[in-house]
């Protein structure tokens, strides 16, 4: 017995002691040494490493210490406790609609001043949309690494097949429509209509559209119908998706499980959107750049992007992530160092080489770093020429919060086919005392 | 044949159609939760880089190991079931040693004071485990134990949930007090009669505990994932997590992690059944 205690305190001893590798957070503030928490694909994280990388050999002395989470969520859980523990990373990169709860807090470093004084990082080399989706209070909180928007996929070789007119920029959303219905086929290629007697119970094989019941997708359509999502973009107290331009977008997009050519609740469950797309099962698919990676992995057909379908003007809706710095950091000087060098053009065309980012750096954008010709998307210019278009949602501590509820309340209105005033009634009773927690970026 | 003999050849009969009957409900059981391991594993097979299915075929057309070598290449498997196996080597026989230390002590305590710990006990089984999540944090960050693979040890100080101190409390209960009395007539201290007689009568339950409490650490993302930043001490369930992370195309791969992390919970629960069904079977009741 005194041995198998003898022998459990040494175990514990020894994992004490540091079986693992360093210390992250815990290690000595050395000045040249920066923590930064990422998250992404296998593929992506090793882009980051491989910019630590360079970024040391650029820079004698300097060691990056990257801590890596598999998805967003997961790198929320780790920001949450750390900034709460009063252990945050120096550095970590976030999407602008999840910010608000730490600028709120005070949690961040403004990086206003140190943007003016720098000698090699400019205002103006930046996309002013994905700039002004980080500003708190009149400070710029973070600097934007990436500047995305909704485009929609689509299967090329599904198109000559079946010989649909490809995507056009300023479609409409009819349009839309109109190419899932002539896409939505079954097994023998036939198109498969809801509601159409020959074809009442067959399965579809391919579905014409995959696109998620989200706030985020339904906000660019609302917009470019001429409504809004919430009362007062700067200050929202509550959703406005009871005008007349919102209403009508929220019952065409009720619509589509109606017409049959979105898959169902239970094929979405076997199968997501992303691979059933990448499986050839689905003609168009409304998704940020963050597939292109996964997508260029398809051999089997040939696939291309086409711009988000407009109702009266064109708009669509800001994807943005951001390297934010922690005011709690005590090497804020050489994490700023790192961040000249991630968003310098070697540093930015480094990561847009991943595929899955547009850069927010205009010079890196419009470079084949990122355009790479011969690689799908071929047109991915259409990420580019959509940018004046761009429009984020209300940067407010609580957004996160608001999609939630809001996802659940729309999903079980798009698959479950909720009546429309129910609906909007629904999603306003679920977040306006989420509004009223929450606190605005002005 | 006489009465005797016709009654025995009787009871011989209903005993091998009960056993038959309890054969054929586990090959059922076993059939049923075996299927979606069978898919994980023709899924495993399959060549990356295909087009995603909803369902692996059950025979792959042409099966391989690909889906293996990348899995633990990309994930660094290897690295992270060795820090995996650390923690539950200390972990698991740490939080039996305790549980069943408290249990015991339990059965030796006026009832008052157990029944005030046992009230104890089930009120801490109703904290969240979120909620102690930043107090942990903040403890382990104190003590400079984060990035380590202490905190993921460190529940079985207190024996990894208070459930099992309850349970080992129970089985120690369950043995007749002449067991004891026998024992302190034998001039035993108390640790002495913990070790000698309650433990080894208790086998079973010791051997459910160990794999539960094994499945509970094996199996444990939270903590890793507050706790640890070095990719280099991540364990299987972060490297997983990575490998879930993969493109569609990629599936078998994360299917293949999939496969290689559940062996050792197959074999740990394979293990504790044998040794609990053994001590239940009816050839060897103890």
């Amino acid at each position: 017995m005194k041995r198998t205690v003898a022998l459990l305190s040494l175990l514990t001893m020894f994992t004490a002691a540091g079986v693992t590798a360093g210390c992250g957070a815990d290690a000595d503030p050395a000045a040249d040494t920066v923590s930064l928490l990422v998250a992404g694909t296998p593929d992506e994280l090793a882009a980051y490493r491989s910019l630590a990388a360079e970024y040391e050999k650029a820079t004698p002395g300097a060691t990056v210490d990257l801590i890596e989470a598999s998805s967003a969520k997961d790198l929320m859980t780790r920001v949450s406790t750390s900034v709460a523990g009063n252990a945050a990373p120096d550095l970590f990169l976030i999407n602008y609609r999840n910010y608000g709860q730490f600028a709120v807090k005070g949690a961040l470093a403004p990086l206003t001043a140190r943007l003016a004084a720098s000698g090699s990082l400019h205002e103006q080399d930046f996309y002013p949309q994905a700039m002004g989706a980080f500003r708190w209070g009149g400070e710029q909180m973070c600097l934007p690494q990436n500047i995305s928007s909704l485009a929609v996929y689509y299967n090329r070789s599904l198109f000559k097949k079946y010989e649909v007119a490809e995507p056009v920029a300023g479609w409409h959303w009819n349009d839309l429509v109109a190419t899932a219905q002539a896409l939505t086929r079954d097994a023998g290629g036939r198109t498969v209509k809801a509601g159409d007697p020959e074809t009442a119970g067959v399965p579809a094989a391919v579905h014409g559209l995959g696109i998620t019941p989200e706030l985020i997708r339904l906000a660019p359509l609302i917009w470019s119908n001429g409504g809004d999502i919430v009362d007062d973009p700067a200050a929202p107290t509550r959703l406005t998706l009871d005008t007349p331009e919102a209403r009508q977008v929220i019952q065409d997009f009720l619509e589509l499980p109606k017409i049959g050519v979105v898959p169902s609740d239970v094929e979405v469950e076997t199968q997501d959107h992303e691979a059933r797309f990448a499986a050839g099962k689905l003609a168009m698919f409304v998704s940020s750049r963050r597939v292109t990676t996964a997508f260029r992995a398809i051999t089997g057909f040939d696939w291309d992007v086409a711009p988000l379908p407009q109702y009266r003007s064109p708009a669509n809706i800001l994807h943005s992530d951001a390297y934010c710095m922690t005011k709690a950091s005590s090497r804020q000087d050489a994490a700023w160092r790192f961040l000249e060098y991630a968003l310098s053009d070697p540093g930015a065309a480094l990561m847009a080489r991943t595929g899955r980012t547009v850069p927010s750096r205009i010079s890196v954008a419009t470079s084949p770093a990122f355009l790479s010709p011969g690689t799908p998307p071929a047109r991915s210019q259409i990420f580019l020429d959509t940018i004046p278009a761009l429009r984020p949602v209300p940067t407010i501590s609580t957004w996160p919060e608001i999609e939630d509820a809001t996802g659940k309340v729309l999903e079980n209105a798009f698959f479950h086919g909720d009546p429309l005033d129910k609906v909007i009634a629904d999603l306003d009773a679920a977040t306006r005392p989420v509004f009223q927690r929450g606190t605005a970026a002005r | 044949m006489d009465w005797h003999a016709f009654t025995a050849r009787r009871r011989g009969i209903v005993r091998d159609a009960s056993h038959r009957r309890r054969t054929y409900g586990a090959l059922a059981v076993t059939a049923l939760f075996t299927a979606p391991l069978v898919l994980l594993v023709t899924g495993s097979l399959r060549e990356p880089g295909l087009p995603p299915v909803v369902a692996p075929p059950l025979l792959p057309d042409d099966p391989g190991i690909a889906a293996y070598q990348q899995a633990i290449t990309h994930g660094d498997l290897v690295r992270a079931a060795v820090n995996s196996m650390v923690v539950a080597a200390v972990g698991v026989p740490l939080s039996l040693l305790v549980a069943s230390l408290a249990g015991f002590a339990l059965t030796q305590l006026p009832r008052r004071v157990t029944s005030t710990v046992i009230a104890l006990s089930v009120l801490a089984m109703m904290v969240p485990a979120t909620a102690l999540l930043l107090p942990r944090f903040v403890l382990f960050r104190t003590l400079h134990l984060t990035d380590t693979l202490v905190p993921l040890v460190a529940p079985a100080l207190i024996a990894t949930s208070p459930l099992y101190p309850l349970i080992y409390f129970l089985a120690f209960r369950a043995i007749p007090a002449d067991s004891y009395d026998l024992c302190r007539l034998a001039d035993l201290t108390p640790m002495q009669t913990w070790r000698r007689m309650a433990l080894p009568q208790v086998q079973p339950v010791t051997a459910g505990l160990a794999a539960l409490t094994f499945v509970l650490t094996w199996s444990n993302l939270l903590d890793p994932m507050v706790y640890l930043y070095d990719r280099a001490a991540f364990t299987l369930p972060l490297a997983l997590r990575a490998l879930a992370a993969m493109d569609p195309h990629n599936q078998p791969v994360f299917l293949a992690g999939a496969v290689l992390t559940t062996l050792p919970t197959l074999l740990v629960l394979g293990v504790a059944q044998r040794r609990f069904l053994h001590s239940y079977g009816p050839e060897g009741a103890s």
